[in-house]
């Protein structure tokens, strides 16, 4: 019977170490998209700014880097610089497009002529898109290629290394 | 100036429809008190993405505010309860039902309780037994041949 028992423990103990093991360096809040290898749902949204409808569809050809943030987020400050500098270096090669949600226009309006803006920014004004997305938090960035495919998704602000990685993806 | 303004005007915002991703509704709309109990029902079930264990219809944040009205809306249009959880299975994953599908290693969540249960039953009906059994009345020590000559001594006298 004791026997019995240590090995029922052993059994126990192993399995939560194995499962702690499991889970150690993993983050909790991350979530594998299940929309990866899908196709982007497709949104047209109005552009700050301008006024312009911007349609995802009407992006088909040209690889899409999107990116779900908003004024209010500390490490959307961060990526900023990095998003504006690599949209400019790659030029017409990738797409870039911001959508913000959960702010108001005039923020948007006051923190793009404060940091600059050199590419689309769609509010996406009841949540929507974001919900269709599986947006849990900001910044995530998509990755789609010419086909209108999601290649990846990151969650967390982009280092200019990560950023380049994950262009060459959709690139190729 | 007119015309950029005109075209402007002309050009419609559209977001991600839910026919995109679990087709067209299923069932009738609902309104009134109906509508509104049945998007407590199913904000309930769903997971707030940005909360700590919190369902969409208990959180105060934004997000789940958005989603519990896109609840509201995919059932004022007629989309089933099953419906609206696959939609928003399908962006968040898994993840975002409150109640696990009984499915791969998922399962796991509602089996383990079972067997760990199975496993101690089993343990408490052995100890029973083993303590039902009748206690040994022939001595032990039967064999010992000092113990039998001490016997049969304590015996003749």
């Amino acid at each position: 019977m004791n026997r019995t028992v240590l090995v029922i423990g052993i059994l126990i103990t192993a399995a939560i170490v194995a499962l702690f093991a499991f889970s150690f360096g993993r983050d909790p809040q991350h979530i594998n998209s299940p929309l990866v290898g899908r196709v982007a749902p497709r949104f047209a949204l109005r552009a700050v700014g301008t006024g312009e409808v911007i349609d995802i569809e009407s992006l088909r050809g040209k690889p899409v880097v999107l990116n779900f943030w908003a004024t209010w987020c500390m490490p959307c400050h961060a990526e900023h610089p990095i998003l504006q500098q690599a949209a400019r270096a790659l030029g017409s090669d990738v797409q870039f497009v911001g959508v913000v949600f959960g702010d108001t226009e005039e923020n948007i309006q006051a923190f793009i002529r404060e940091r600059g803006e050199a590419y689309p920014t769609l509010l996406d004004d009841k949540g929507k898109t974001s919900i269709a997305y599986g947006v849990g938090g900001v910044p995530e960035t998509f990755f789609i290629d010419r086909n209108g495919k999601i290649v990846a998704k990151y969650e967390g602000p982009l280092s200019f290394e990560m950023l380049q990685t994950y262009v060459r993806k959709v690139l190729s | 100036m007119i015309a950029l303004l005109l075209v402007l005007t002309l050009q419609t915002t559209k977001v991600p429809d839910a026919a995109q991703f679990v087709g067209a509704p299923q069932s009738t709309p609902l309104q009134g008190s109906q509508l509104d109990t049945r998007t407590i029902e199913i904000a309930g079930q769903l997971r707030c993405p940005v909360c700590q264990g919190l369902s969409v219809g208990d959180s105060p944040s934004a997000m789940a505010m958005n989603m519990k009205e896109q609840v509201r809306e995919l059932l004022a249009r007629g989309y089933t309860r099953e419906q609206i959880l696959a939609y928003f299975e399908q962006s968040y994953g898994e993840f975002v039902l409150l109640k696990p599908k009984f499915r791969g290693v998922d399962s796991l969540v509602w089996l383990l309780p079972l067997i760990a249960l199975a496993i101690g039953g089993a343990l408490v009906v052995m100890k029973m037994r083993k303590l039902e059994r009748p206690v040994a009345t022939t001595p032990s020590d039967a064999g010992d041949e000092y113990v039998n000559r001490v016997r049969q001594l304590v015996e003749k006298e």
